[in-house]
């Protein structure tokens, strides 16, 4: 299998007014070995964004596609936990160690 | 809520410049006509001039041509018939003769025409002539070879006619010229006043197309003002019912009473969000259950409006009913949960939970929400565990019950997000509201909720919906019911209400053998 893994961005506060630059960001393609969720310059996201991130969550396992989340600020990761997120998702606070997780996750 | 789109000034710089363009033209064009009036008029003036000028001259030519043939005419008519009477016109034209010619030389030579000037002096030379080798010898020697004198006369008078022919021509093709000049102006004239007709109307015509575009232009913006005035309208109307049924619905909770229990002490406020009238999601409840328990549950439905007022009410509802049914939190919110999700209501996130007032416990599970925050005598405030999905979010959720073995006078202050992210910071929201609840504990104002709400937004813009509630144990267990002796016993020595700083019943006791830890939990 030739799968490689796809890193999808975001950065700032994540808000209502984002909400379909987010929705059109989170999207699983199928073709991924995993999904690397690179959101070290996060710091915010309101209930609508982490519904969006829930919906993601629930595609990604559907079509079992590994998620890796990078969070770099204590706020955002605040917000994860509060929002139960901790334990949907394989968190790192750098990309390095997201990404050769993914790797061996892809092997598996 | 959208506005109606912004419409430009119906007349604006483009119609103005274009007028302020038309006025220069108009003044250019009139300018031009005026000039070349003057122009044309001066030069028909100067035609007139020399065409009078060539008149006078011509007259001249006329009058000498007059003298010479009464000079002429006498000399012939006296050599004929010897009557003095013949001399008359002879005598009579010799003066004038002279003058005249003298007047057409200098009048030819102002004409700048040497041909005719050479005429008029040639003239001058024949006239004298004629006087020395004619006249003369006629006038003074009678019968003297009379022919052959008149022979001589005659040829002089052919000569004068032919300068006064060639005079002529060149006259006539002055004359000529001066037509033509004068023509050629009066064309000028016609072609500049046609010229100016032409830009006249071409101005014209250019003005009439942009006043009409303009005028289309007007129009469609008029209407499209119209249109969106009237989307507007119907925008707000439907905002303005929605917002209605909202409030009416947000209004119909917030207002339910706080039970009253002897044990049990409850504080609750509501701020919706103060710019915009977003009527949210957000709810609390506190609802007396049996076995000297009370229910509590604060939550935040995702959106606004109609929607969110709905979802709100049907979850607030369905976590009351349940909680009759099996007050463990963990199981209550799974139940819900399940529920929302079937019905795929927006998510919810909530912390739903019931103290009991036998054992100074707390039981709660978190759904998405923030963590609730203990205050308890004498230690400083600090914000419990969390942790679950929102409602709704998974048919199947992994919710915990945590269980906080507390005191009497401890208090649980229950929020919404709106508390603690109003900066966007929620490390720097959550001591924000960790120190408002420790000015709680020192200077125990009688509504807590408010009292947090006031010392959280004092001089912040509330962005967002928010709601406190607080469920505190009464600090004197004395004026508690149905407590077990011992903890009486124990709550009791030497505490008073509101008094913070005594010591702690449970104080010997290992730290996590009372605060909070799980307990049951659900398998998923």
């Amino acid at each position: 299998m030739n799968k490689s893994i796809a890193v999808i961005r975001l950065t700032g506060e994540l808000e209502i007014g984002r909400k379909d630059e987010i929705a059109a960001a989170l999207v699983v393609a199928g073709s991924e070995s995993g999904i690397l969720l690179d959101f070290s310059d996060v710091n915010y996201a309101d209930s609508t964004s982490l519904a969006e991130l829930l919906r993601f969550r629930d595609e990604a396992a559907k079509q079992n596609v590994p998620v890796a989340i990078v969070i770099g600020s204590k706020q955002f990761a605040r917000l994860i936990q509060y929002a139960g997120l901790s334990h949907a998702f394989r968190i790192f606070d750098n990309r390095a160690e997201a990404l050769m997780d993914l790797s061996q996750a892809g092997t598996e | 809520m959208p506005g109606p789109r912004e419409s430009r000034p119906f007349v604006g710089s483009e119609p103005r410049r274009a007028l302020i363009l038309a006025a220069i033209y108009a003044l250019l064009v009139i300018v031009l006509l005026i000039g070349g009036g003057l122009y044309v008029r001066t030069l028909i003036a100067q035609s007139f001039r020399i065409a009078a000028d060539l008149g006078a001259t011509r007259a001249l030519v006329y009058s000498s041509l007059k003298y010479m043939l009464d000079e002429e005419t006498g000399v012939r008519g006296y050599a004929a018939t010897q009557d003095p009477l013949f001399l008359e016109p002879y005598h009579d034209a010799l003066q004038p003769f002279a003058t005249t010619v003298q007047q057409l030389k200098m009048s030819l030579t102002e004409f700048d025409a040497p041909a005719a000037a050479a005429a008029a002096a040639d003239i001058v030379a024949v006239n004298a002539e004629y006087v020395r080798t004619v006249a003369t010898p006629l006038l003074s020697d009678r019968g003297n070879n009379t022919n052959a004198i008149e022979r001589k006369g005659k040829v002089l008078v052919d000569r004068f006619r032919a300068d006064v022919t060639t005079i002529d021509g060149v006259l006539t093709q002055r004359e000529a010229g001066v037509d033509t000049q004068v023509r050629a102006s009066i064309d000028r004239i016609g072609l500049l006043t046609g010229g100016a007709v032409t830009i006249v109307l071409l101005i014209s015509l250019l003005y009439a197309v942009q006043q009409a575009a303009l005028a289309v232009r007007i129009e469609r913006e008029r209407a499209l003002a119209a249109d969106n005035r009237r989307e507007a309208d119907v925008l707000r109307a439907a905002y303005t019912t929605e917002k209605r049924i909202a409030d009416t619905l947000q209004e119909a909770f917030v207002q339910r009473p706080l039970p009253t229990h002897p044990t049990f002490r409850f504080s609750a406020t509501y701020v919706p969000a103060s710019e915009e009238a977003k009527v949210g999601g957000d709810w609390y409840d506190a609802l007396e259950l049996p076995g000297n328990r009370v229910l509590f549950a604060i939550g935040d439905v995702t959106g606004h409006g109609i929607a969110a007022a709905v979802t709100m009410n049907r979850v607030r509802q369905a976590l009351i009913s349940s909680a009759l049914l099996d007050p463990m939190p963990a199981a209550l919110l799974q139940r819900v949960g399940k529920e929302l999700y079937a019905d795929k209501a927006p998510l919810v996130t909530a912390v739903a939970g019931f103290a009991d007032a036998n054992t100074y416990e707390f039981f709660y599970a978190t759904a998405g929400h923030p963590p609730p925050l203990l205050l308890e005598p004498g230690r400083p405030p600090r914000m419990l565990e969390c942790g679950s999905l929102p409602l709704g979010a998974m048919a199947d959720n992994d919710f915990q019950t945590f269980r906080i073995q507390s005191v009497p006078g401890a208090m649980l202050v229950l929020y919404t997000d709106g508390a603690i992210e109003h900066s966007r910071d929620v490390i720097e929201g959550e001591a924000i509201l960790l120190a408002a609840a420790a000015e709680v504990a020192r200077l125990v104002p009688p509504d807590p909720a408010t009292f947090i709400h006031n010392a959280v937004f004092d001089g912040r813009e509330i962005g967002d919906d928010v709601a406190i509630l607080t469920i505190g144990f009464a600090a004197d267990p004395a004026i508690g019911v149905r407590i077990s002796a011992d903890r009486a016993q124990a709550a009791f020595t030497g505490r008073l209400a509101g008094t913070p700083a005594a010591p702690h019943p449970s104080a010997e006791q290992p730290m996590q053998a009372w605060w909070g830890h799980r307990v049951g939990k659900k398998a998923a």
